[in-house]
């Protein structure tokens, strides 16, 4: 049994019971919604059969360098948040803290740089709809979730959370993987096929 | 596995306050009120939805247009007919069975997220509201359906608030769904298996499953629908390079799977009704039980059947050979129910014949879509009266019948008193009498060539339109029927007891209606809850009557004496 569950064998059956709850909500919650996602893949790939070529001819094709950086920077930031939950979990605040500043930096960086890749990318009718529909709704999810992350330093940084009670810390942290997860399968149709 | 087999020492009879009428108006995060406030307003969008219907029927006793101003009129009528039905009316309705239902079906205190639960209910009156809305901004007129480009090009703004509402309903659904998920995965109670669950419990299961899957898809495609509405964009345009069939592939991969989330309730509605008035074990629990679950996986495979005359010719077959064999866990379902009350100690109580009425409907339409599967018959029957009557009989004579058994079954536990048998099946006759009437004809009609979705047809169609039509008026005079009996039974109905029915599933192990938590105390389920028969079952249900008092028997004027001595069969 993990050190996790260990600790938790100190809660209440009813405290257990409501992590059991929020646990397996969040993972139904991910397998739902990651379907959203992947209805703008299959429009983006239905679209796509209805051109000879794509990107369509006379358009250019996306810029891959600043998203890949991005993209990188985004798995990073998986490594950070998870480090900064196993810490919490330890109760090594200083280590939770900063992991959790640069988890939160790395995906502001990825938003910051998509953001100037939704802006710069030319109108060209159902090649730049796509693209700018497919970046947007996933930037609403990474700023909705960021904003979480925020909210989860700040009360970490007042001392919210410990080695028992720290559901805050892993449920934003797997809020930011359901983003970094759907980025990839976004990143993989947009940049790579 | 424990079973009560003596009263509870120091048990006496329980009486419980009922729940204030206020109790309902209002933000309540207790499962129960929840799902009566869910009941309650799908009847009332039920009775708008109908009303529209009545109109439609009205237009269609003459083949020209002479109730509706014009075409569009008419178009919108049937679009909002449709869209209250569904998404107002039969899913917010089986949804608030399953809230009132699965937490005492599991001996729970609640849901797993009572705030949740109630957050979802009270996205649904706003849905309503921008609906209605929709007819001061021009309706939206595309049928339930929306395809482009009449949804994106040709509709009024109400198009707009109906995608904005679906939007909201959708949201509503997805959120519910978890909460059912989440509840019968963690808080089922010691010694409750998946195999030892009521079959309504899997019901909604499997339907939460395709809630949570399919839903996300038709959120997706009202994003596009809207972003083309309001954004100038054009992913359903063909003029800047979209493509309508994006929609009706996006739209069907949600909608077909919808129609098993409007039906699979209703299902698990029907093993809990026949077994309970038969008196008699369920037949083949385990097949119905992953039945369900075998529907809600190949609904998924079959959504281009609603494609056919649109879709690639390579198609069609693959589509047409799932589409035949989603049958087969519907047939498995039929057989088992057949097979339950094969042998059994009917009782033709107003739930039961709704039930009965049920399986001899839903055949009937589950015939004519196997009929609608095969591509060559569907050629020809597609967008004709045919597929409406198909529709209907699967939705009507499907979930309505078991949402009307539902309501039979259940109102003694929701309210504490019995709903008046006679009323109840004068309610039964006059439905299937006129639902039968209404609809059996459009099969005919269909096949002669009527298209759907017209105001003004040939004119050699108008004596079968006449006949359904007056049949439609009969349907809907019995809504009424039922509505009186569900009103006046508040206050003048017999006092039902905890468990009128004598039935074996956790929810009438405790008073009518139910005390804030549920349960007085940790409940004990039955071991098999549909054990009719036993010695065993005989002493839980004596157990029952000891500590919360003799129940009413329906049919009777007083309250009888539960039998002592001999066990009689389905006891």
């Amino acid at each position: 049994m993990s050190n996790q569950r260990i600790a938790e064998q100190s809660l209440s059956r009813a405290e257990r019971q409501a992590l059991a709850n929020k646990r397996t909500a969040i993972s139904v919650f991910q397998i739902s919604w990651i379907m959203v996602f992947v209805c703008l893949i299959v429009v983006n790939l239905q679209i796509r059969g209805n051109f000879p070529t794509w990107p369509p001819a006379g358009v250019d094709g996306l810029e891959r360098i600043l998203p890949t950086v991005a993209t990188a920077g985004l798995l990073a930031s998986v490594f950070f948040a998870q480090r900064g939950l196993n810490a919490i979990r330890k109760e090594d605040r200083p280590v939770f803290l900063s992991s959790w500043r640069a988890a939160i930096g790395l995906g502001a960086a990825f938003v910051l740089i998509m953001a100037f890749e939704w802006v710069s990318v030319q109108f060209s009718g159902q090649f730049s709809d796509i693209f700018r529909v497919m970046i947007a709704y996933h930037a609403i999810h990474a700023l909705v979730i960021g904003y979480m992350m925020v909210n989860v330093l700040n009360k970490g940084r007042a001392g919210a959370y410990n080695a028992v009670d720290n559901w805050g810390v892993e449920g934003a942290a797997k809020l930011w993987y359901f983003v970094v997860v759907a980025w990839i399968l976004f990143y993989v149709v947009l940049y790579i096929i | 596995m424990a079973t009560i087999t003596r009263p509870l020492p120091g048990s006496l009879p329980v009486t419980v306050p009922h729940p204030r009428l206020n109790e309902y108006l209002r933000w309540s995060v207790d499962h129960k009120i929840i799902g009566v406030q869910y009941m309650v307003t799908a009847l009332f969008f039920f009775l708008f939805g109908g009303t529209l219907a009545m109109l439609i029927r009205w237009e269609l006793l003459t083949p020209t247009l002479d109730l509706m101003a014009d075409g569009s009129a008419y178009n919108s009528l049937f679009t909002m007919h449709a869209t209250f039905m569904i998404f107002l009316w039969i899913i917010p309705v089986l949804a608030g069975f399953g809230n009132f239902l699965v937490p005492l079906m599991l001996g729970a205190k609640d849901m797993a997220f009572p705030w949740l639960n109630a957050f979802a209910f009270w996205l649904i009156p706003p849905a309503g509201v921008l609906l209605i809305l929709g007819y001061f901004a021009g309706q939206a007129e595309a049928g339930w359906t929306s395809y482009p480009p009449l949804s994106t090009l040709f509709s009024g703004d109400g198009q707009t608030l109906w995608a904005l509402a679906i939007h909201l309903l959708g949201l509503s659904s997805i959120l519910g769904a978890i909460n059912f998920i989440v509840t019968v995965k963690n808080m089922r109670p010691e010694g409750m298996g998946y195999f030892q669950m009521p079959l309504f419990v899997w019901a909604i299961v499997a339907t939460s499953i395709i809630i949570v899957m399919a839903t996300p898809f038709l959120t997706g495609g009202l994003t596009l629908l809207l972003l083309d509405r309001v954004a100038g964009t054009q992913f359903f345009n063909p003029a800047g390079g979209g493509d309508v069939l994006l929609w009706q592939n996006v739209f069907w991969f949600y909608s077909h799977p919808a129609v098993y989330i409007m039906v699979l309730p209703a299902f698990g509605i029907i093993s809990e009704v026949l077994s309970v008035h038969s008196r008699k074990p369920i037949f083949g629990y385990r097949a119905i039980a992953l039945s369900s679950m075998a529907i809600a996986l190949v609904g998924f495979t079959v959504w281009a059947h609603h494609m056919f005359t649109s879709l690639t010719p390579e198609l069609r077959i693959p589509f047409m050979i799932t589409s035949m064999i989603i049958a087969v866990p519907t047939g498995i379902k039929v057989f088992s129910w057949l097979g339950t009350i094969w042998g059994g100690k009917i009782r033709f109580t107003s739930a039961m014949l709704f039930a009965l009425g049920f399986l001899s409907m839903f055949v009937i339409g589950g015939i004519s879509g196997v009929m609608l599967a095969a591509v060559p018959f569907d050629i020809h029957t597609h967008d004709t009266y045919f597929v409406v009557s198909h529709l209907h009989f699967v939705l009507y004579g499907g979930s309505v019948f078991g949402i009307y058994a539902g309501f039979y079954h259940w109102y003694p536990k929701i309210t504490g008193r019995l709903m008046n048998e006679r009323a109840g099946k004068i309610h039964f006759f006059l439905t299937y009498v006129g639902f039968f009437f209404t609809f059996f004809p459009q099969h005919i009609v269909g096949m002669l060539g009527m298209p759907r979705r017209v105001a003004v047809y040939a004119p050699e169609f108008q004596s079968w339109n006449v006949i359904i039509s007056i049949a439609a008026f009969v349907l809907g005079i019995s809504t009424f029927v039922f509505l009186v009996n569900a009103v006046m039974s508040l206050s003048r109905g017999r006092i039902s007891g905890a468990n009128p029915w004598r039935a074996l599933t956790l929810e009438w192990a405790t008073t009518s209606p139910p005390p804030a938590h549920n349960f007085i105390g940790d409940p004990v389920p039955f071991k098999n809850p549909y054990g009719y028969g036993t010695q065993a079952s005989h002493a839980y249900l004596e157990a029952i009557d000891q500590r919360y008092g003799v129940s009413a028997m329906p049919n009777t004027d007083v309250t009888t004496p539960a039998p002592t001595s001999k066990l009689t069969s389905g006891d």
